[in-house]
């Protein structure tokens, strides 16, 4: 019966042809929503590598160009803020915070590996305790390291992988520049800070030292707060800090409304693609519906002759129903012929196997989509009266 | 072979009741084969369609082989139609997308028979009434007197015992009917197949070893019965 469902569309292909077409493009448009809702989904479930519950963001931007009195100024706000009862852990830090819209790299290199690419985040050593960063392999930094020949570093796992493959990676020094060399002191296993859509890039930490670095302002600082710190607690400590630091701007916001803000800029574009996207699948499903319809009406005769030679009521159904899924296939074959190619070529440098979940995925919804459509014009012509049906000719 | 008992169809619409069928009892024996003539609307294809499992009677009971069908579900009655009778129409009812060899082959989709004892038998079918060279075409490259043929290999591809025939050369000419008369007879009498033929031509009618005549929706003559009163 299938290879006679498939004689007869291949023979009725002309009149099939803008369905076949129809069904040949929502293939492609959904193999490419999903690659990209799959794509984000794949980010969203990898561990972050830290934890952003109960943290708050504070942005310190002074009004002075005077950075030994900015530093100054800085030193006594971080010790008042630590001071607070309701901080449990603080720690400056860059502008490239958990979520925020600031990305700082630099170029590794180690023996042939050169210039590998790495997210770099300057930070107190606080900032393990504020953001429960977990050191997998040697440690995190310390007062040990104040005296220390070689600048510290703890790398992420992905960037062990890109510079050192499967050898050990604590101990190893790494050039900065012709003086001067990181030593890599640990290894955490993820840091995904961007955004719990992007996936995770090489990165390393390195530790600020406030009484050697006399010309650089850390305008970040988070800081990890106990639980039920909320809005009063917000405007005492900026009341108190203000008085501090006179003149500054200070902005508190929480590393879960970063989170929110970021996610935004993934989710909304995938609800707006989405909906796109089901616009055009139901409007291919009204066209599947409608030229079944017509079709059936169309054949009355003919499912008056199949039910005259034989047809129970339930073999004319499915016969519609698989019609149908003949012609999704045939759009399918179609659309399969261009997916394959993304996961073979490697297009966008996505993993073959988002591409293969997507393919997978994007057909599973045409057949879903061709038999909803097909069920009950499928039941319709079921219930044709063959004595009827065949005086309609 | 096929007996109908007090057959009765009524067709009921808001306004108005239309007898199709009154009272009819006929015995098909098997072997025979028995023409039906009558004016237009006087309840023949109707009759043809009871006879076939294609419609219910409103009344009456239809028995094949000596047994009531009007219990049957719908799938045991498609079998039976598939396995039993074999349809030819008036207008051959051929489904155009197809070929002629795949028409022919149709009944068998709707049994277990494999692709290649489907093809083999379609065109044993297609031999019998002369059109193996035609076995790729499609309907619309045929005659009205080949497309019959090929509804005649379709009703005798799935090797039935009854063949019912609904004016089946009432789209042709007298020298294609003719054509169409002669498989039906040679089929009636070499292979002993049970016809049933609807007809509106007398001469058609007279070939067949018996005649029945309708009229108003009741059987009115019976050759049988009148050579059995002589």
């Amino acid at each position: 019966m299938i290879r006679h469902l498939f004689k007869l569309i291949w023979n009725q292909k002309k009149s099939n042809f803008l369905l076949i077409t129809e069904i040949f493009f929502s293939f492609l448009v959904l193999f490419a929503v999903l690659s990209f809702g799959i794509y984000n989904y794949h980010n969203y479930t990898k561990p972050l590598g830290f934890t952003y519950d109960n943290v708050w963001q504070l942005w310190l931007n002074p009004q002075t160009d005077s950075t030994a009195h900015n530093l100054a100024v800085q030193r006594e706000l971080i010790q008042r803020v630590k001071s607070f009862p309701e901080v449990e852990h603080a720690s400056l830090s860059n502008s490239n915070t958990p979520f925020a819209f600031s990305q700082m790299n630099n170029n590794l290199s180690y023996g042939g590996k050169k210039d590998i690419q790495a997210n770099v985040f300057n930070v107190q050593a606080d900032y393990q305790k504020v953001l429960g960063l977990e050191v997998s392999q040697g440690r995190w930094f310390g007062p040990q390291d104040k005296a220390s020949l070689h600048k510290p570093i703890v790398i992420n796992q992905k960037l062990k992988e890109e510079l050192f493959g499967d050898e050990e990676a604590i101990g190893k020094l790494l050039p900065i520049n012709d003086s001067s060399q990181y030593a890599v002191i640990g290894v955490i296993d993820h840091y995904r800070s961007y955004s719990e859509f992007d996936p995770e890039e090489a990165a390393y930490f390195e530790c600020i030292n406030l009484d050697e670095e006399k010309s650089y302002f850390w305008n970040g600082l988070v800081m990890k707060v106990k639980p039920g710190a909320g809005v009063a607690f917000e405007e005492k400590m900026v009341r108190e800090l203000s008085r501090i630091a006179k003149d500054w701007t200070i902005e508190v916001t929480t590393l879960e409304k970063m989170r929110q803000s970021k996610a935004k800029m993934t989710t909304v574009p995938m609800v707006a693609l989405g909906l796109v996207c089901g616009f055009l699948v139901f409007n291919v499903a009204l066209g599947l519906f409608g030229v079944l319809w017509y079709n059936i009406n169309r054949r009355y005769a003919e499912i008056g002759l199949r039910r005259a030679i034989g047809a129970s009521s339930k073999q004319i159904r499915n016969q519609f129903v698989g019609e149908v899924l003949v012609i999704a296939t045939f759009g399918l074959l179609l659309g399969l012929l261009l997916a394959v190619q993304f996961p073979l070529l490697q297009v966008f440098q996505l993993s073959s196997a988002i591409y293969w979940e997507s393919i997978a995925a994007a057909a599973f919804l045409i057949f879903l989509l061709a038999t909803i459509c097909a069920i009950y014009p499928s039941y319709q012509a079921s219930k044709i009266y063959p004595a009827v049906a065949l005086h309609e000719e | 072979m096929i007996q109908l008992i007090d057959i009765e169809k009524v067709y009921r619409t808001k306004t108005i009741e239309t007898v199709a069928l009154h009272r009819v009892n006929l015995h098909v024996e098997r072997g025979e084969f028995v023409s039906i003539m009558g004016p237009s609307g006087c309840g023949k294809s109707t009759l043809l369609n009871i006879m076939g499992l294609l419609d219910e009677p409103t009344s009456g009971h239809v028995a094949i082989d000596g047994q009531p069908v009007k219990t049957h579900s719908d799938s045991k009655l498609a079998k039976l139609r598939n396995e039993k009778i074999g349809f030819v129409f008036q207008s051959y009812h051929l489904i155009y997308d197809l070929s002629v060899v795949d028409n022919v082959e149709l009944p068998l989709l709707y049994r277990n028979v494999s692709g290649s004892d489907r093809r083999k038998r379609a065109l044993e079918a297609l031999e019998k009434v002369g059109l193996s060279a035609r076995t790729k075409h499609f309907p619309n490259q045929l005659s009205g007197g080949q497309r019959q043929r090929v509804a005649i290999a379709r009703a005798l591809a799935g090797n039935p015992e009854i063949i019912l025939a609904d004016e089946p050369t009432g789209n042709l000419d007298s020298v294609m009917g003719e054509e169409i008369m002669d498989i039906l007879l040679r089929l009636n009498q070499e292979e002993g197949t049970t016809i049933v033929m609807v007809t509106h031509d007398e001469n058609m009618a007279l070939k067949t070893n018996r005649l029945i005549r309708f009229f108003d929706g009741q059987q009115v003559a019976d050759s049988r019965v009148l050579e059995a009163q002589i």
